[in-house]
């Protein structure tokens, strides 16, 4: 597939509101995701990003609004339903399990997907140790992907900021998801690792083919990478469509640089 | 070297009393109290019931790391555990009241998670805390119910009768259960297994990934809920073989759920989220109020006249305090370090 040709949707965000108490953190928001698309969701500080992919990721449920994901409109439901159906995300302060080992910590994110009961595994039959054999050799192909070999049996606590990332996104690689959500891939990065970061979300995007929606404070990067882009500001969508697009919308200068009152 | 020795200046407390614990294990040898046969027997001894304490702190220690959770109830399912096993084998073989058992306490997991933590999730710890307060008066009153609330006994078929070893090494040998014998081989070994069970497994790599973040392993499609039903089954299953054992010693009554009393110092000397911990909490508590009782006793008596009982029944809280000035999280524990 050659980039700029997108696929179907995939999923489809619908007049989602969403309130804490007295404050409204998604406003009437509706956008759409295709698939194999890299998408984005910007904004400024306090915008709803973070509100939005916790919708999406089933951790906050919307007092309103509709969310279809693959023709079926969704019931609410929880992390682990939407873990479940092929939601895959990462963490912008980053939730690594930090006394386990890198490999530990990916081999995690293939839970969803063995068969085997606890108490075969708890006796280590036969079949148990096939399929635990045959999750860690796609383990360790995601592994080669993102170039951490080397720390394999480190304990992902003693890994500088910019692997942890890297760990972080290949546990939810290890999920094979449907759509990758990534909360603030770049946050907190410095530009090397920043570069790293994109081409590594860029080469999933191409190799496996995974749709991804990412929000990012930092507009720079994710004009480079994405392939249409959201933005948001308190609550509201004020934007939408290409980096192009989006970078000649006024609203969206208004948002980023202030307009004159 | 440069790390050893900062760490030591650091730590010096912590050394200071580890070394104090240590000079005052060798001081009844050194300075001719006992005989070096008596001072093993005592030993023994120590390390026996320290093995005990071991698993009613690895009940606890299990629990608090899967879902944060001190357990309060832990002793009363040692005691449920117990009043079970004892009740169900005066009707079939003791094997098929042991399995029946494992069966009875993994129902109470699955009633536990189901009415009681899962609406109580990210409360206080204190709200959890009372929640299992709750359950502990629960359980032993309700075992009762069922079964009842006289004494009763398990047979192990293992004799009881003291033996002799190593006569030929000590002078009038060492004098040891055979019963002891095979319940401390018996908890070691199921310490083993679920070290093992946690390391190997990828439903244990599960267990420890939820204790490590639980908002992380919810995303990754970790299902909370059953993975609390699981340890707290595992809890179960300890709080039964320690109950099956010292029941089988010293007759299945209520005091059996005291013991979590006692596990109470173990894990705070070994640390709240350390298997490791408990496991060497309980023997430095099952040996020094051992210790304690046996040599310090009689000096209480001769050098200053005092009655010189009851030690046994203090030390282990002491000790507990004095851990808790010195390192509060307990020797191979995780230090917190919050946000304010």
């Amino acid at each position: 597939m050659t980039r700029g040709s997108l696929g179907d949707v995939i999923l489809k965000i619908d007049d989602v509101w969403l309130s804490f108490g007295g404050v409204k953190a998604i406003q009437g928001v509706s956008f759409d995701v295709r698939e194999h698309e890299i998408r984005a969701i910007i904004g400024p500080n306090g915008a709803g990003k973070s509100s939005m992919l916790n919708v999406i990721n089933g951790v906050y449920h919307p007092q309103q609004g509709r969310i279809t994901f693959r023709g079926k409109v969704r019931s609410s439901m929880d992390p682990h339903d939407a873990a479940a159906q092929g939601f895959g995300r990462t963490f912008q302060s980053l939730a690594l399990f930090k006394g386990m080992s890198v490999l530990d910590n990916i081999m995690t994110g293939r839970n969803l997907r063995m068969r085997t009961g606890i108490l075969s595994q708890a006796v280590h039959l036969g079949f148990a140790r096939r399929e635990e054999l045959r999750h860690r050799e796609f383990v360790e192909h995601i592994i080669d992907f993102l170039e951490i070999q080397a720390y394999r049996k480190t304990p992902v606590g003693r890994l500088p900021y910019g692997l942890q990332k890297r760990v972080d996104l290949a546990r939810a690689l290890a999920m094979e998801p449907k759509i990758l959500l990534l909360d603030e891939p770049m946050a907190g990065m410095n530009l090397e690792e920043k570069q790293d970061m994109s081409r590594f979300v860029l080469d999933v995007n191409e190799e496996f083919g995974t749709t991804i929606v990412l929000i990012e404070h930092d507009m720079g990067v994710v004009m480079d990478i994405s392939d249409r882009v959201v933005v948001l500001d308190y609550g509201r969508k004020i934007g939408d469509g290409t980096p192009d697009e989006v970078r000649s919308n006024e609203q969206v200068i208004a948002a980023y640089l202030g307009v004159a009152h | 070297m440069d790390q050893v020795l900062q760490s030591m200046q650091k730590n010096w407390p912590v050394l200071l009393l580890l070394v104090a614990l240590a000079i005052g294990a060798a001081a009844p040898l050194a300075f001719g109290l006992s005989a070096p046969g008596f001072y093993v027997e005592v030993l023994l001894g120590g390390l026996m019931s320290g093995v005990m304490y071991s698993l009613v702190a690895l009940g606890f220690v299990l629990i608090f790391k899967a879902s944060g959770v001190f357990n309060f109830a832990q002793g009363a399912m040692v005691l449920f555990a117990a009043l079970a096993v004892a009740r169900i084998a005066e009707v079939v073989p003791l094997p098929v009241a042991f399995v029946a058992t494992i069966f009875i306490m993994a129902v109470l997991a699955w009633v536990i998670e189901r009415l009681v933590l899962r609406h109580l999730v990210n409360q206080d710890a204190v709200v959890l805390l009372m929640a299992t307060l709750g359950v502990t008066y629960f359980l032993d009153g309700f075992g009762q119910t069922i079964w009842g609330s006289d004494i009763y006994k398990i047979e192990t078929g293992l004799p009881k009768t003291p033996v002799m070893i190593l006569e030929s090494v000590f002078e009038g040998g060492i004098l040891v259960n055979t019963e002891d014998l095979v319940a401390a081989a018996i908890a070691a070994l199921l310490v083993l297994a679920l070290a093992l069970f946690f390391q190997k497994t990828p439903t244990g790599r599960a267990l420890r990934a939820v204790a490590d973040d639980h908002q992380a392993a919810q995303s990754i499609g970790i299902p909370l809920n059953r993975i609390w039903v699981i340890v707290w089954t595992v809890a179960g299953f300890v709080a039964l073989v320690a109950g099956v054992i010292w029941g089988s010693k010293l007759g299945v009554q209520f005091s059996l759920s005291l013991i979590a009393l006692k596990a109470l110092p173990v894990v705070i000397l070994g640390g709240f989220t350390s298997v490791p911990g408990a496991i060497l909490g309980g023997l430095i508590i099952g040996v020094g109020e051992k210790f304690a009782e046996v040599f310090l006793g009689p000096i209480a008596v001769k050098q200053f006249d005092l009655a010189g009982g009851g030690i046994e029944n203090w030390f282990a809280y002491v000790l507990a305090l004095l851990f808790l000035l010195v390192r509060p999280e307990g020797l191979f524990g995780e230090k917190h370090i919050d946000r304010v």
